[in-house]
């Protein structure tokens, strides 16, 4: 027996609906990853210099493996070190800012050890770093966490003996929506200013200095075609290069 | 520029200098030139024929080499004297040579005595009147006159200026391109001289380099990068220490 519409004719049959595959495997693949220190600065250089620096990276990192990670990973680098016992040194901190472009790429980690604040420095391509663990996957509400200096001590203290955490998923990096609380003012930077366009503090400031801070804001900035640098398509290319060249 | 480490894992800047076409045109004995040594004419970039007049265009045609931007001259010894027309390559030099470059520098146009020449100027306050940044006084007394080539402003840059005794780490047989110790005068891109260093200490450095110099059609088969033996070579595990 068939459905009666409000017509009161019979409805036309529907066939059920097509079962919908999800190929994991193609999900995996269309997630692509470029490391940004890749992608060449805007500028009057020769293309040939950037093709020569890449391959010394791709060299490199067929050699020693440099994982995916973003800003607000929590890594464990071990550097050769001359003076050390063991000559080796191991140093675990949470990435806060990652800069420099080509061979010359740098990723600060942060930590408290024993109250003292330690930020370190690390060269991506430097030949004296022995490995690079990735402690623990998250990334962060913004590109560039150097407010955690003035944000108190435990959210930048990381245990230097902490396992790394598995993760099953390889879906996803997830996002820690965490909103971080500050010392009393002064700051190093006017982190409630527009300009740094911060979203992962917890500003207990009175309405009146955030209404103030928004003064110096210049809406006009996103609108300005001469700061657009629109690297979807070298980036495409530049994945296309590096991913051949790394599964040889 | 770009970053060059060592196996002791010391980290040095280095910048790229790119052997774009060059060939030599002319040469010149001694007496032509009047001078002690012979002179060699080496032309660089390839550039348009239609800009510049038939005679400025003889020297190309008789070497039978395209118009090239720049021309320069090197004085050499009797015995590394090249025919006109070969081809220079990078393989000219060798990894471990010192060599000195020379370029005009960035034109910074008319500027004032404090960026062209280091003068301090004066205090912002405490009652200066319209006096910030000028040079003060220009001579003494009892001089009663200025002296010749006395530092005021003027146009600064756009200078040929030299660099001595950069190291070169390494060499790229494949695209032409010397990797040279520090920094070079000069903005990016544009048209640099290299030369043997001049600097005595130098001397034991340059010893063997190819001479009088590498040609293409001979039967040397390079690699495609030469590297010198302190530098760290990215097909080699982490450097370690014991």
């Amino acid at each position: 027996s068939y459905r009666i519409s409000s017509d009161g004719k019979p409805a036309k049959f529907q066939p059920p609906p097509k079962p919908v595959i999800i190929d994991k495997q193609k999900q995996k693949e269309e997630r692509r990853f470029l490391s940004p220190e890749f992608i060449p600065p805007r500028g009057r250089t020769d293309p040939l210099k950037f093709y020569m620096e890449r391959k010394d990276m791709i060299q490199r990192r067929k050699v020693f493996n440099i994982p995916e990670f973003y800003v607000g990973h929590i890594l464990a680098v071990t550097t050769a070190n001359p003076y050390a016992s063991e000559k080796a040194s191991r140093f675990v901190g949470i990435c806060i800012q990652r800069g420099g472009k080509g061979l010359g790429a740098t990723f600060v980690l942060r930590n408290v050890i024993e109250d003292q604040g330690v930020e370190i420095c690390y060269e991506l391509y430097n030949p004296q770093i022995q490995a690079i663990e990735v402690l623990k996957l998250e990334k962060r509400l913004d590109d560039n966490l150097m407010y955690l200096r003035d944000a108190l001590p435990e959210y930048s203290t990381f245990d230097v003996n902490m396992k790394p955490v598995s993760r099953l998923d390889h879906e996803e990096v997830p996002v820690n929506k965490l909103q971080v609380r500050m010392k009393p003012k002064p700051w190093s930077k006017r982190w409630e200013r527009p300009k740094f366009n911060i979203k992962g503090i917890k500003f207990e400031l009175p309405e009146k200095k955030m209404k103030e801070a928004q003064k110096w804001s210049q809406p006009w900035l996103e609108f300005d075609m001469l700061r657009e640098y629109d690297t979807s398509k070298i980036e495409e290319k530049i994945w296309k290069e590096v991913s051949e060249e790394l599964k040889k | 520029m770009m970053p060059v480490w060592t196996k002791s894992g010391k980290r040095h800047a280095v910048t790229l200098l790119k052997v774009q076409d060059c060939h030599v045109l002319r040469y010149i004995s001694k007496e032509e030139s009047g001078g002690k040594r012979p002179l060699l004419l080496v032309g660089g970039k390839n550039a348009s024929p239609f800009f510049k007049s038939e005679a400025a265009m003889e020297i190309f045609r008789e070497a039978g080499v395209p118009r090239k931007q720049k021309v320069t001259t090197f004085s050499v010894t009797d015995d590394a004297i090249i025919k006109p027309g070969t081809p220079l390559y990078a393989a000219h030099f060798r990894p471990g040579q010192v060599v000195d470059v020379t370029a005009k520098t960035i034109g910074k146009g008319f500027q004032g005595v404090m960026k062209r020449w280091g003068f301090k100027g004066q205090p912002a306050s405490h009652g200066q009147t319209k006096t910030h940044r000028r040079p003060g006084a220009i001579s003494t007394n009892k001089a009663a006159k200025v002296y010749l080539g006395k530092k005021m402003p003027g146009k600064m840059g756009n200078i040929y200026r030299t660099s001595f005794g950069l190291k070169v780490w390494r060499i790229n047989t494949k695209h032409d391109i010397i990797y040279v110790n520090g920094s070079v005068p000069g903005h990016t891109n544009c048209l640099v001289k290299v030369r043997d260093s001049k600097l005595p200490t130098c001397k034991d450095c340059n010893k063997n380099p190819p001479f009088p110099t590498f040609f293409a059609d001979g039967d040397e088969e390079l690699p495609e990068d030469l590297y010198d033996e302190e530098v760290f070579q990215f097909t080699e595990p982490s450097v370690t220490y014991t």
